[in-house]
């Protein structure tokens, strides 16, 4: 049975790990003397190994680590009564830039019971808070940068929708004026997606909230008599990228527009409804109105630069249109099928 | 007030939005006035006392943004209702003076007439 002795030898393993510790360490007696001390600990802050065992932590170096709040933890670990978990503190050394240190200190228990020994491990998190710093700093450059992009987009489209404005409430000529309110209509409908983009979040549009909001600015600037003609929107939850949105948004606005103006010439009452449902890849687009229908044949308009956009976005999205007659109205579908594209991807012949 | 129409001092630094805005209050009726910021637009307000509205930009060169403008003039003229537009497209409506209203750029001619008229109105009335 080993009797009580003052001198105690560490068993060299316990120094071995503690030399050896990839992480800084020190191993230190219960009045703060070092016992041991890692070779990645002197490597880090300076302090020759020859000269450290024995010493009291306050005498390492040139006397950088008397650090008092350091000394009465530890002394209150040793005691028992506290433990230090990440405890961070300035490391001050003259002629040398101050680092961030978080140190964790505990007894070593190894069943030595009376013999009470600390480890304490020294990070040294300077240069890794920097780097966090540097990040948010980027961070934050770069949401005020975003911020920058759309807010010279919205002025942008604000000065352009004013131009168009303008001009139709100079122009005499009644068509001229319809074609220029139905430029600013399609210039509000893609700012409509800026404004949606700008507020959700990963680029994608949510089409409910997109839609809705469209349709209420073309009313507003449309209809003036809200108890005889009105717009539903029904659309599911979907949400698509920008450029999707743009073209859905854009024949949504071509399609409205032509319904408010030919669809009810006379009737006392009129409804138009845009829904659009998908499922996985598919989706479909309706814009109905409960109006006259559509002229066919000879009676039926020349194809204006309105039809030429729907047109054109259709075969854009790889969709079809398809135009009905609803008895009473019209309803214009476009359809959109992963498998139809697969095939329609087949050259035929001319 | 002037000869009966309600004056609106349109506040912008981009000439043509403010062109575009003048254009648009005195389509709807009004008399307009203009400033190219809020040093010029308090400038103004000091100089007369007919001025019923003022529809202001957010982001402005000068000593105030189109915020800062909107709270000076809700405290030195109370009764001067207020439209704050700005191409930031969430704005915080409780940074602006209670009972102002707020556009994101691009706003459509007839938003903005409409909420001149309510404003306008509700002064009328009272």
């Amino acid at each position: 049975m080993p009797t009580k002795s003052t001198v105690y030898v560490e068993a060299p393993s316990t120094l071995a790990v503690v030399v050896f510790s990839n992480e800084p360490l020190l191993f230190l007696s219960a009045d703060l003397k070092i016992i041991a001390a890692s070779i990645s600990f002197c490597r880090a802050f300076d302090i020759a190994p020859a000269t450290i065992v024995g010493r009291h932590l306050s005498a390492l170096g040139d006397g950088e680590w008397a650090i008092p709040k350091l000394t009465s933890l530890l002394n209150a670990t040793a005691s028992g009564s506290a433990r230090i978990e990440a405890y961070e503190l300035d490391l001050k050394r003259p002629n040398q830039k101050t680092r961030q240190l978080v140190v964790n200190a505990q007894i070593l228990d190894d069943g030595e019971k009376d013999h009470i020994r600390l480890l304490v491990a020294v990070t040294d998190v300077t240069d890794a808070r920097a780097a966090a710093r540097l990040k948010d700093d980027l961070l934050n450059e770069k949401a005020i940068l975003i911020q920058e992009v759309q807010h010279r987009v919205a002025n942008s489209l604000q000065i352009i929708a004013s131009v168009l404005m303008q001009s139709a409430r100079r122009v005499q000529s009644d068509e001229a004026r319809g074609h220029l309110q139905n430029a600013h209509h399609r210039v509000m409908s893609i700012a409509a997606v800026q404004k949606q983009l700008s507020t959700s979040k990963g680029g994608k549009v949510p089409l409910k909230a997109y839609l809705t909001l469209l349709c209420e600015s073309l009313g507003a600037s449309m209809i003036a008599d809200e108890d005889r003609l009105s717009i539903a929107v029904d659309v599911d939850d979907s949400s698509v990228e920008a450029d999707v949105s743009v073209s859905l948004g854009l024949i949504v606005t071509e399609l409205v527009i032509n319904a408010l103006k030919h669809a009810f010439p006379d009737q006392p009452k009129g409804k138009i409804t845009v829904s659009y449902r998908s499922s996985d890849c598919d989706w479909t687009l309706i814009i109905a109105d409960d109006g006259i229908g559509m002229p066919v044949g000879r009676a039926a308009p020349k194809p204006g630069l309105g039809t030429g956009i729907v047109e054109a976005l259709t075969k854009n999205l790889q969709g079809e249109l398809e135009v009905s007659s609803a008895e009473p109205g019209t309803i214009v579908t476009i359809r959109h099928q992963a498998d139809a594209q697969d095939q329609a991807a087949v050259p035929t012949a001319a | 007030m002037k000869n009966g129409r309600a004056v609106v001092l349109v506040v912008d630094d981009s000439a043509l939005i403010r062109m575009g805005a003048v254009d648009l209050v005195q389509s709807a009726g009004y008399e307009s006035l203009e400033a190219q910021d809020a040093d010029e637009a308090i400038r103004i307000l000091e100089s007369r006392d007919d001025i019923d509205l003022v529809f202001t930009d957010v982001q402005m060169p000068g000593t105030m943004d189109g915020i800062k403008l909107a709270h000076y003039i809700r405290n030195r003229w109370p009764p001067v209702k207020l439209i704050v537009a700005s191409g930031q497209a969430i704005l915080d409506e409780s940074s602006l003076p209670l009972g102002s209203r707020y556009f994101a750029k691009p706003y459509t001619d007839h938003a903005i007439t409409d909420a001149m008229a309510r404003l306008l109105a509700k002064d009328s009335a009272a």
